[in-house]
């Protein structure tokens, strides 16, 4: 049994045990995600490895369980074991500079961490690291990769020249694995996608309410639930999202106790183990209320039209994608509408894509009253981090608050 | 700023409306046949400064030249700017150039990384927005007529370039890397017309010329992220390589270029563009790796010197896998990081020299 498989199959587990005890939202999530991430070594899936934003839907309904690299970084980091494979790609000369969520995953591949996945997809969006790093997976693994190019801009050509590659990337995949796409459970998923939004969309409407009925790591890494990708569980997970906040919300109980400031967090969180959310909370009774991440930027798909086109449709509608001012745009309306007293930034130090943005989120959020802090730091590779000094700065951001 | 910096943009603003571009991708004919002289945006080889202030430090040199550049003026006189979605850092540069300075057009390209029939119309259709974008912001009309004879001019540019490489794989070169160089580099800020009888004076004058009488030294093709020092391949011969061929958008990308003539001269601009040897962003190790190889076979060549600007994702993430495979090839490659300054290439000055004894140790 691979590291990886053990891994998930002991947080499925350890998860079902404590559901056993008390369902919370976070657990079911978790659990949810230990339990598709184990697919990836159920003969009865095949399996991907892929970038953060590709077509789930479609993997799902073809009986592919996909797995983004990202998500593996964060999660070796989490747990603390990234530092290996780090030297494992440094040592091979990949640059201490490129982004460590790929780093250890090219790393790890390399030390065999991985099982060869049956197919390799990639998206051109958000970032060019993550297809390099496919790109490299492929190479140790030597498998294709399929790459998507998300276009720059919501066109009819570009929504049309999505729906090409999706198909193009249909056929890929029967082609590598005799899988075919099943039809109505590609339209089940759309539905599920459609019902798990609206629950979605109203879990963090509540969060907008002062107090929050969430704390900070409830929602942490949400963006992970990607990977549930229209399954029966997707829907299951942001219902219970829903009901729990809903319940919080209705009998008073707040998130975080006490809460006195409400903070935007921009990009990803910081993935290895560190004090920095417990002193905000603890210390300054400030609360995570949004992840820029988690917000639900798309319409309800169309359950009537072509699914494919109404996946690319929902792709090509990321405030990732195309100029920088529709994330600005997205940026500011998500701090007025929780009520953001103030907005974190960890500038991640391998991320061009929003390193290159980082003064217009200041800019643009101080429009709206909202002062940034940037937090020079890497969410990955604890070997630089400082703690100290970033606490400091938390402290001075804070008091100015 | 450079005395060869102010030069470069003294040569620069004399004449017509200026267009600036940055992508070796950017199809130049559209803009000549717009009326533009067709500029390319390069920064300047100095210390970043105002930029640092606008962009997190960690996007490249080039990037962050360029802007700082922007910000101080130095392209107030153009009347726009073209960028294609090359890479993380240039779409962050775009957003940028619309906050930060006063250009009046800014347009984005977008550019697909496959090369088949559908990436193809889907560049066409780009190439048009351009088109359209151009005729709706200047009151002009951008017809395929004058845009197939913007292809033939540049065509006779390739053609023109191709010749002189072929006059670089003699042994010594009867064209150096330095002054290939500068060809390259003259070309971006040159109406191509006027280009194009500077290089053909060049070539005959080496034809004229009696072959070099020095001795041959090891050859090298160079590669890699752009290196807009105008004393790039200068330096890496002055430390005892003859470099024969530059495999960069600073070097060859643009030329590499085949460019039809059939009905539609926006297709045929976007099969050229698509079908040229591939940069590191077009994500396709498999034919950049061979292309490099073949040419650096075609030219004789022994080794790669490939350069990265520090932050440079596209190459960076190449590096490794790149290097392995010009190795099995049975070409030594020297792998070479840096900002892009002339005080970075002078701390990689004992790298180089070291790599030419090795390659001269081969001969």
């Amino acid at each position: 049994m691979s590291m990886l498989e053990k891994y998930f199959a002991d947080l499925e587990a350890a998860l079902k045990h404590k559901l056993d005890e008390k369902t919370t939202a976070r657990r079911r999530f978790i659990y949810e995600i230990a339990r598709i991430g184990g697919r990836m070594f159920d003969r009865e899936w095949a399996s991907a490895w892929t970038t953060v934003f590709v077509p789930f839907e479609i993997l799902y309904a073809m009986g592919v369980a996909g797995n983004f690299i990202e998500f593996v970084g964060a999660m070796l980091a989490g747990n603390g074991l990234s530092r290996p494979f780090f030297e494992k790609a440094e040592a091979e000369g990949f640059s201490t500079d490129s982004c460590s969520y790929h780093r250890t995953i090219i790393g790890a591949a390399r030390q065999g961490m991985f099982p060869a996945p049956d197919l390799l997809i990639g998206s051109s969006f958000p970032c060019d690291g993550g297809v390099k790093a496919l790109l490299r997976v492929g190479e140790i693994c030597n498998k294709p990769v399929f790459l998507l190019h998300t276009p720059y801009e919501q066109t009819p050509e570009s929504l049309d020249y999505l729906v090409m590659q999706y198909r193009a990337m249909i056929a890929h995949i029967t082609e590598q694995t005799g899988r075919t796409l099943d039809p109505d459970k590609l339209r089940r998923a759309v539905h599920n996608n459609n019902v798990a939004r609206e629950h979605i969309v109203r879990a963090l409407d509540l969060c907008k309410n002062a107090p929050s009925p969430a704390r900070s790591d409830d929602w942490k890494n949400f963006i992970i639930y990607v990977l549930l990708g229209g399954d029966d569980a997707a829907v299951d997970v942001a219902r219970i999202f829903h009901e729990e906040f809903r319940h919080k919300h209705e009998t008073g109980v707040p998130g975080l106790p006490g809460e006195k400031y409400r903070l935007l967090w921009i990009q990803n969180r910081i993935q290895f183990k560190n004090n920095l959310i417990r002193k905000l909370e603890e210390d300054y009774r400030a609360n995570v209320v949004i992840d820029e991440l988690n917000y639900i930027y798309w319409e309800p798909m169309d359950e009537s039209a072509d699914p494919l086109e109404a996946l690319a449709r929902r792709q090509l509608a990321h405030p990732l994608i195309g100029p920088v001012e529709r994330r600005l745009d997205l940026l500011k309306k998500m701090a007025v509408e929780f009520g953001c007293h103030g907005a974190v930034n960890p500038s991640h130090w391998g991320c061009r894509q929003s390193g290159g943005a980082r003064n217009m989120f200041k800019e643009t959020l101080a429009q709206a009253g909202v002062p940034v802090i940037h937090l020079d730091v890497d969410c990955v590779d604890e070997r630089n981090f400082s703690e100290g000094q970033l606490l400091t700065r938390l402290e001075a951001f804070m008091e100015m608050l | 700023m450079s005395e060869q910096d102010k030069q470069q943009q003294a040569h620069t603003l004399a004449g017509a409306p200026k267009m600036g571009w940055l992508c070796s991708y950017t199809p130049l004919e559209i803009l000549l046949a717009a009326g533009f002289q067709p500029v390319r945006i390069t920064g300047h080889t100095g210390a970043v400064q105002k930029a640092d202030g606008l962009m997190h430090p960690n996007m490249c040199q080039f990037v962050r030249a360029c802007l700082d550049a922007a910000v101080d003026g130095a392209y107030s006189t153009f009347e726009g700017a073209v960028f294609v979605n090359s890479c993380d850092a240039m779409r962050r540069l775009a957003d940028a150039w619309r906050k930060y300075t006063d250009a009046k057009f800014v347009h984005m390209i977008d550019l697909p990384k496959g090369a088949g029939d559908a990436d193809a119309a889907y560049l066409r259709n780009e190439f048009d927005k351009l088109r359209r974008a151009l005729e709706s912001a200047f009151g002009i009309d951008v017809t395929d007529p004058v845009i197939k004879q913007a292809v033939k001019l540049y065509n006779t540019s390739r053609s023109l370039y191709h010749e002189m490489n072929a006059l670089r794989t003699d042994a010594p070169p009867r064209v150096s890397g330095r002054e290939a160089w500068n060809m390259a580099g003259l070309f971006n800020n040159t109406p191509p017309a006027v280009w194009n009888q500077a290089l053909k004076a060049l070539l005959e004058q080496k034809r004229a010329d009696a072959p070099p009488s020095v001795l041959a030294r090891p050859r090298v093709i160079l590669a890699g992220s752009p290196a807009h020092n105008p004393e790039f391949a200068g330096f890496v011969e002055d430390c005892g390589l003859d470099v024969v061929f530059e495999d960069m958008c600073t070097g060859s990308r643009f030329f590499d270029v085949s460019v039809g003539n059939a009905a539609d001269p926006l297709l045929d601009l976007a099969r050229g563009y698509l079908e040229k040897p591939p940069c590191a962003r077009m994500m396709s190790m498999d034919k950049r790796a061979e292309a490099m190889i073949d040419r650096a076979r075609a030219m004789g060549a022994r080794g790669v010197v490939h350069h990265a600007l520090k932050f440079c994702d596209t190459v960076l993430y190449d590096a490794p896998e790149l290097k392995r495979r010009l190795e099995a090839a049975g070409l030594r490659t020297l792998f070479l990081e840096g900002d892009g300054t002339l005080g970075s290439m002078g701390q990689l000055k004992t790298r180089i020299q070291a790599f030419a004894e090795v390659l001269g140790g081969d001969l």
